[in-house]
């Protein structure tokens, strides 16, 4: 399969250069399949299969890119996306630095985040697995929504400078499962990030969920007052906020175009908690690596935060272009961020909740509708969601309605960090929107960070 | 083409499902075009081909999608069998509500296709936006167009066979600056949708040039500015951020889905339930909204759902109370036999997939607030003792219930005694849905409506982006939460 596509994407190749053509080619594929879950029935099963490739033709400091969907075998198809693109850079305006365009040395082939026994999961396999892992917690108040996503994914590129391609093979699943009640309209989630079918557990999901219903339905539930609070945050919400670093953070071209809360002035300085180690490591496979990135550049451990001390920003190529900076090995579709783990073992939120405290703690596993107030001070917002408690300092447990956190990312990872998990797990944080690109962080289980403050509180579900 | 999706559609009937319709889009095609301080960064075209096919075998779907449309018959089949699956988990089987078979057709109104203008002229005009916009102060300035112009042949195993012609037009200008403590702040001008057509000939340069002088004069006032107080206050919503609150507190909370919990384990839920139609006091009399899908200068405008039903202007909320949802056959009939009461009198045609590899869900169509009875925005301002007036979306952030919010906006002008008094930079303003609307004091007359649109409305798994719109007056909601 893979030397087909590197076989076609030659022949483009050829054809551009035979036209006087300088152009690259991105090939996406991908073969998603989803099975959807609402009101404890499937409520929509579905797959589809479709093949992208885009094409950025230069000539000189001008570039321009002609995408299509279209299959492997229509190469006509494709060479006239190649004279589409050189149509449209003829009418560009120059840019005012000139773009890279990679010479690969050499043809890279990634497959080690590929399992086809994953890739080709059944339908009756992904019901079972849905059917094991709810037995006996639905009822006529508890409904079971969520989804089984899985695929393969393909990605390759190719340009008329040399030869060589790139080419990274891929297959994932994640498991969302959500038990929500239908009169008080609360949800509690249990998630799963699978790399090969072996990974699958749902065992390991009805434990978790099974967890959660007992609180839910059985602890007080009531709005808690404002005001600050020690939160520990679950994985989906760590990475969710390390996630966002990546557009408001560490990104070089964001910083330069002011969206960011570092500067070059951070370079170097503490900046946030010494708890705090943020590295984009691509040897870790559970985050769907990238070996080599786009340009072709060899991708090693990264340290961006190491002990809160800002270390470095990562460049895109076209933004090390613009910006006369060196590229970092960074013009990838997602990175391998690693936050490391702390010496805390706590790492279930069973071994939370029954954790010794002398004071309340509001555990927060996920932040819904996140977004950046102010992006040049980090300042972000979003509420509780799927299964937040409050674990009172009496040792009794509390159901909160949905709370809104408003914070500076400069806060919530400063020295207010009181402890982090020694166990780490990977979180999947692939989105549809657009093409498949499974993507997942690695992040401790439990982040507990002191003095947040609490803006807004729900009087109900 | 559609013969042979016609044999396929009969084929899988024979088999035993209930329903089978097709979506298949022959072309669709996008021109982007960016340029960020001065480089075009983004010069781009894309086009798109491909066929959707959905399966209701005994009460659930099967969903399958490929841009080859050269094995119908496997792709039907792969539908067919994902039904078959579905299937086997069903708690509420689905049914449709009833409509009629149509053979009809809609081309969205535009005197001049965009995709007919050279490629250097569209570059052309964004050279003379960003020299507009080059000003001292401005450390970023973004204009960007994009096109849209799409073909969708929809048929169904009911008969109905529909042709829609879209073209959409999405021009925007922005800039960014340092303010005195190091923050960046912006300042950005979408165009309202002026006129009955949407082409090419609603770029109107004269227009552009003008709000381009004004939002780098605004930026420059933003800059040195003092910071939102925070406190309680009236807040006067200007369309540029009515639009938007209309959006996610009354939009997405009356969709039908989210109602009946089907997008629970992600996009979230509605404070609303099927109880509440008819007797939830959703605001104050002064409030009156509507899903309407005939405006025609509208991304939310249609012609017919992909349930092949035909465009609708309902009522959502009459005078303050709920009367309405977003709804499209499958969602309705559920609504209806679970309240054990006839809610809906049928779908109201807004389910609508934003490609052909996606399946319809229910989206919004035009969500609007009527015009009142308060007079201009002078006369809002003149009447409110303290208070603040907003405009420009820069963050949201809304509660999975949609039951609370958190906006912030790119300006705010503090209103004293009926006169505005200092530009303060960092304005965000925070409320409960119900609350909030229950509030709304003063709306705009006509003289304050504009339709405004957006172009990425996220929703459903696998993830969706929608076109839609929003006519909205300026609106004023008291005691609200500002400066958080």
């Amino acid at each position: 399969m893979t030397a087909q596509i590197i076989s076609v994407l030659n022949e483009l190749r050829q054809f551009a250069i035979n036209n006087g053509i300088s152009a690259e080619f991105f090939y996406h594929e991908e073969d998603s399949a989803l099975m959807r879950f609402a009101n404890s029935a499937i409520s929509l099963n579905t797959n589809e299969h479709l093949v992208r490739l885009e094409i950025t033709a230069h000539e000189g400091n001008k570039r321009a890119s002609y995408s299509m969907i279209t299959n492997l075998d229509a190469v006509e198809d494709m060479q006239q996306g190649v004279l589409q693109a050189a149509e449209i850079v003829k009418h560009a305006q120059p840019l005012n630095y000139t773009p890279t365009i990679p010479v690969y040395q050499a043809t890279f082939i990634e497959e080690s985040a590929f399992d086809p026994d994953l890739a080709h999961i059944s339908n009756d396999e992904k019901l079972a697995y849905f059917n094991q892992a709810v037995a006996g917690l639905e009822s006529d108040q508890i409904k079971l929504g969520g989804i089984f996503s899985s695929g393969k994914n393909v990605l390759a590129a190719m340009n008329t400078e040399s030869e060589h391609a790139l080419a990274f093979v891929s297959s994932d699943a994640q498991i969302t499962m959500v038990l929500s009640h239908q009169a008080l309209k609360w949800e509690v989630i249990a998630e799963q990030s699978a790399q090969t079918k072996a990974d699958l557990d749902p065992k390991k999901i009805h434990r978790e969920l099974s967890f959660l219903l007992h609180h839910y339905q059985n602890d007080t539930a009531q709005q808690i007052p404002l005001g600050q609070y020690d939160i520990v945050f679950g994985p989906a919400a760590t990475a969710e906020m390390v996630s966002t670093m990546n557009w408001i953070g560490f990104n070089g071209g964001m910083m330069k175009r002011g969206y960011s809360f570092l500067s070059e002035d951070h370079l170097g300085k503490q900046v946030l908690g010494q708890s705090f180690t943020l590295v984009d490591d691509p040897t870790r496979v559970e985050t769907f690596p990238f070996s080599v990135d786009m340009m072709g550049i060899e991708r090693k451990p990264f340290v961006l935060f190491d002990q809160g001390e800002f270390k470095s920003f990562t460049w895109y190529q076209d933004d090390a272009d613009e910006f006369g900076a060196e590229p970092t090995g960074h013009t990838v579709m997602h990175k391998s961020l690693v936050v490391s783990g702390g010496e805390t073992p706590i790492n279930t939120l069973e071994e939370l909740v029954n954790a010794p405290r002398d004071k309340d703690i509001l555990y927060i596993p996920y932040i819904h509708y996140m977004n950046f107030v102010n992006p040049s001070k980090g300042l972000i917002t979003g509420s509780s969601r799927f299964g937040a408690l409050l674990l009172k300092a009496d040792g009794s447990v509390v159901v909160p309605y949905n709370v809104r956190l408003t914070q500076s990312l400069l806060d919530i990872f400063s020295e207010k960090i009181a402890w982090i998990s020694d166990g780490q797990v990977a979180y999947n944080t692939s989105m549809s929107y657009g093409a498949r690109n499974p993507t997942a962080l690695i992040v401790p289980n439990f982040v507990c960070v002191k003095d947040l403050e609490i803006s807004h509180a729900n009087s109900s579900y | 083409m559609q013969h042979h999706i016609k044999e396929q559609i009969d084929r899988i009937l024979s088999q035993g499902a209930v329903y089978v319709d097709a979506r298949w889009y022959p072309n669709e095609e996008t021109h982007n075009l960016t340029m960020w301080n001065g480089n075009l960064k983004d010069a781009s075209a894309t086009r798109e081909s491909g066929i959707g096919v959905r399966v209701l075998y005994k009460g659930a779907w099967g969903f399958s999608a490929s841009s080859d449309v050269n094995n119908l018959a496997g792709l039907f089949e792969k539908a067919f069998n994902n039904a078959r699956t579905a299937a086997e988990r069903v708690t509420f089987p689905i049914r449709l509500a009833e409509k009629d078979a149509i053979q009809a057709s809609f081309s969205s109104p535009n005197r001049i296709d965009p995709f007919t203008i050279p490629f250097n002229q569209k570059v052309d005009f964004l050279k003379r936006m960003d020299d507009t916009l080059k000003q001292p102060g401005v450390a970023q300035r973004v204009v960007d167009l994009t096109f849209v112009r799409k073909q969708i042949i929809f048929l169904d195993s009911e008969g109905s066979e529909i042709e829609k012609n879209i073209v959409e037009v999405f021009p925007s200008i922005g800039v960014m600056g340092v303010d005195t403590e190091g923050g960046t702040q912006r300042r950005s001008f979408k165009p309202s949708r002026l006129g009955d057509t949407r082409g090419w000939e609603t770029i109107d340069e004269a227009l552009f040039t003008s709000e381009a002088e004004r939002i780098v004069r605004e930026l420059d006032q933003i800059l040195k500015a003092e910071a939102c107080p925070k406190e309680s206050r009236s807040v006067i919503l200007l369309p540029g951020i009515m639009f938007l609150q209309t959006h996610e507190t009354i939009g997405h909370p009356l969709e039908l889905d989210r109602i009946l919990g089907y997008e629970l384990a992600f996009a979230g839920g509605s404070f609303v339930t099927l109880d509440d139609f008819g007797t939830l006091r959703y605001g104050s009399e002064k409030l009156t909204a509507r899903a309407d899908a005939t405006v025609s200068n509208s991304p939310g405008s249609f012609g017919f759902d992909d349930d092949g039903v035909p465009a609708q202007d309902n009522l959502l909320i009459d005078k303050g109370i709920l009367v309405g949802a977003i709804t499209g056959r499958q969602m309705v009939e559920e609504a209806n036999a679970t309240a054990r009461k006839q809610i809906f009198q049928g779908s109201s045609g807004a389910n609508r997939a934003t490609s052909f590899y996606r399946v319809p869900i229910e989206r919004m169509t035009n969500i609007n607030i009527d015009p009142g009875t308060d007079g201009t925005l002078e006369d809002i301002i003149k009447n409110t003792e303290k208070g603040i007036v907003l405009d420009g979306d820069k963050s949201w952030s809304i509660g999975s219930n949609r039951e609370q919010f958190h906006f912030a906006t790119e300006i705010g002008w503090l209103v004293e005694d009926g006169e505005v008094t200092e530009v303060v930079k960092n304005a965000t303003y925070q409320g409960e849905t119900l609350n909030f609307y229950n509030s709304l004091t003063a709306v705009g007359d006509e003289s304050t409506w504009e339709v405004q649109y957006v172009d990425n409305c996220g929703k459903g798994q696998p993830s969706q982006i929608m076109q839609l719109g929003h006519g909205v007056p300026v609106c004023r909601f008291d005691n609200v939460r500002i400066g958080e």
